[in-house]
């Protein structure tokens, strides 16, 4: 009862609290006082990350943290739980917020309103993270929503506001579904605590409130849904991870995306572990493939990676489906003793493969966003056949982008190629794994394409033409170190990737065996990877020809409108409740 | 039966979330769905009693709590209430913004406006 896990509510909190103070009269004209109250923010992320290094040992032996807030009891009281799965999802939360907090510290655009809500959505982010009952897991998605959607549109501009927008509406009718989920939950069941749930739900027998209680279900999944973007819930993303000011780009495809994953994880495990697990593997790989093409198809850089987004997310989503009722694993009292319910060494193994991509995804991909960003930045441009090329100009950017870009195309020896190898051991015989290597050829042409940004070009001659850019520093100092880490961390994770895999094994499913993935560098793997890169490039060239630029250019012009959006909600919303009545 | 009524009043909120091209109007659909979820859990609420719960004297709980209220959907509603206030107020900001940046408070051509000046 006295494990001090609200730290990692009140340590964002207090950050929050700083920020807003450089507002108050007599502070806001002191520049120097307001900037040491913004640098606030990345000291306290830190400090949460380093307090979470600490509390290693207790998750990965299984021990699990707990907090009841004023001290009620928990059916009453307000409960928070520390265990493997939200220790690394914490992990996420501070270490990511924190590099990506330099890089937003050291372009000193972002005014002390910008920290404050990059405060909060950190701290709902870790409330949704440390939640045991589901109104409190509603009202964290609240905080993250209402932060989210005020950092989207921070720079006011027209595009941005439009994306913010649509993402409100899409969002709150999403989480009302859920916030009907709850009601129904506390209407049968009589308590909204995860642990009372799964005991009360495993005893239920009568068939019509346990269809009941799966369309409960089915509301929070699709609530939850919408956050993970997932298809057919996906259409708010491009716009809104896009058009936000660069390092909000970064946290929100980086870490909101995988908490709100996460959160659907431990959700569909409080009831029946293993449920949807079909649906959500085909769902995954649909969400991969049709994801591709159309980030294949985009001239805009920021929306080619927002893209990509949802086509990762598709994989996670893939070996979720296929880890079915291993799940349980993640039990809701948690440690050993649960664990002992994951017999299922292959499920196991997906579980961990899942969260093994999320987590690399969430590296490599807040590193596109900041290194892309930055070219965006530089040259004002965000056409990338209009960009002009930084090779040369900016060489450090240029190989911190190609550390992201090789790790998500799935070259061996930087992370993506790692948990790819753990998600074909998964889903190894499974026909949707088909879809997943068309995936992979798509992400490695696209990247291709991208790439030419930073390519070493001749035309130089743009420094000339913008000379006070050119004399801008290109990363400052802070921005430097916050990326250059991401970079290092997904070189490690890449060249020592089942040590990498063991780790996370033993904090999702302490106890039980370790299920051991196929050795990721051997031959077999090397010429399969290189096939794919090779066909890759095949496709990428064909994107370049007059027939594959109109069929691209046609496929971008195809974005849906807001109403549409809704209306595929709606089929969704549908689908999903289909799916768990006949289950 | 009332809550068949309010899972009405839901729809109706959802209905103009999806069909009302004018952005005010979509926010205010947002705000009935929010409404209409508060009725069901307060609605619930009363199941029992729907006197104020508070108990007067030393009487014990079993004959009060027959007449109160359940006062748990009251609390999580008065939650629920204020974050429905801060998405609906952010809303009708960024409709002002909206407004003024596009003219128009019609969904349809802000997007048209918004996608075809991208690049």
């Amino acid at each position: 009862m006295t494990d001090p896990v609200i730290l990692l509510l009140v340590l964002p909190l207090g950050g929050a609290a700083a920020a807003l103070a450089a507002k108050l009269p007599g502070i806001d004209r002191r520049p120097a006082l307001v900037r040491a109250l913004t640098l606030v923010t990345p000291v306290v992320l830190l400090g949460g990350a380093v307090a979470l290094g600490f509390g290693y040992a207790a998750a990965s032996a299984g021990r699990v943290a707990t907090y009841t807030l004023g001290g009620w009891p928990v059916p009453v009281g307000i409960g928070l739980k520390l265990d493997g799965l939200a220790w690394l999802s914490s992990v996420l939360v501070f270490g990511l917020s924190f590099l990506i907090s330099l890089y937003a510290v050291a372009h000193r655009e972002y005014g002390p309103e910008f920290y404050f809500f990059f405060m909060l959505l950190v701290a709902g982010m870790e409330g949704v993270v440390l939640t045991t009952d589901v109104f409190n897991m509603f009202v964290s998605f609240e905080i993250i929503a209402i932060s989210a959607y005020v950092l989207i549109a921070y720079h006011r501009e027209g595009t941005a506001l439009v994306a913010s927008f649509k993402y409100l509406v899409l969002s709150s009718v999403g989480i009302f579904f859920f916030l009907f989920g709850v009601f129904v939950i506390y209407r049968e069941l009589g308590t909204l605590a995860f642990a009372d749930i799964t005991s009360l739900y495993a005893a239920i027998e009568d068939p019509v409130r346990l269809r009941t209680l799966r369309l409960a279900l089915v509301a929070l999944v699709v609530g939850i849904g919408v956050r993970t973007a997932f298809i057919p819930f996906h259409t708010w993303l491009p716009e809104a991870h896009a058009y936000a000011p660069h390092p909000i780009s970064a946290l929100l495809s980086g870490v909101l995306i995988k908490v709100s994953f996460f959160a659907m994880v431990r959700i569909i495990t409080v009831f029946s572990p293993g449920m949807f697990a079909h649906l959500l593997l085909w769902i995954g790989a649909v969400t991969a493939i049709v994801a591709v093409v159309w980030a294949l198809s985009q001239r805009d850089a920021k929306k080619l990676l927002a893209y990509h987004s949802i086509s990762q997310m598709g994989y996670v989503l893939a070996a979720l489906g296929a880890a079915g009722g291993a799940t349980a694993a993640i039990t809701v009292s948690g440690g050993p003793a649960g664990a002992a319910a994951a017999a299922d060494a292959g499920g196991t193994l997906a579980l961990s493969a899942a969260v093994y991509h999320a987590l690399n995804h969430a590296l490599f991909k807040s590193l596109l966003f900041l290194s892309v960003g930055t070219a965006v930045h530089l040259t004002g441009e965000r056409n990338l056949y209009r960009m002009p090329r930084l090779g040369r100009r900016a060489p450090l950017l240029a190989v911190l982008f190609g550390v992201g870009a090789l790790s998500i195309a799935g070259v061996p020896g930087f992370n993506g190629y790692a948990s790819k190898v753990a998600i074909s051991t998964a889903l190894a015989g499974s026909p949707a794994y088909m879809l997943l290597n068309l995936t992979a050829i798509g992400t490695a042409a696209s990247f291709i394409k991208l790439s030419r940004v930073f390519r070493p070009g001749a035309r130089d001659s743009e420094g000339e033409r913008a000379p006070a850019q050119a004399r801008e520093r290109i990363l400052p100092p802070g921005a430097t170190v916050g990326m250059s880490l991401i970079a290092l961390l997904c070189v490690t994770v890449g060249l020592a990737p089942r040590t990498a895999l063991g780790l996370l094994q033993g904090l999702l499913a302490p106890g039980s065996g370790l299920a051991t993935m196929s050795p990721a560098f051997a031959p077999a793997k090397l010429l399969d990877t290189a096939i794919l890169l090779a066909l890759g490039f095949v496709v990428y060239r064909l994107t370049q020809t007059e027939i594959g630029g109109r069929i691209a250019h046609r496929i971008e012009e195809h974005a849906p409108g807001l109403r549409t959006v809704l209306l595929f909600f709606l089929v969704g919303v549908v689908g999903f409740a289909l799916a768990a009545t006949v289950a | 039966m009332s809550e068949y009524l309010i899972g009405l009043i839901f729809l109706v909120g959802l209905w103009g979330v999806l069909s009302k091209p004018n952005i005010i109007k979509k926010i205010v659909g947002l705000s009935i769905m929010n409404g209409a979820i508060v009725m069901f859990f307060v609605h619930h609420g009363a199941r029992f009693g729907s006197t104020a719960p508070i108990r007067e004297g030393a009487e014990t709980g079993a004959a009060a709590a027959a007449v109160m209220v359940d006062p748990l959907p009251q609390a999580l509603m008065l939650t629920a209430i204020v974050v429905g206030i801060c998405i609906i107020a952010l809303g009708l900001a960024l409709a002002v913004l909206l407004y003024r940046r596009y003219g128009t408070l019609d969904i349809r051509s802000i997007e048209a406006e918004a996608w075809s000046t991208r690049d």
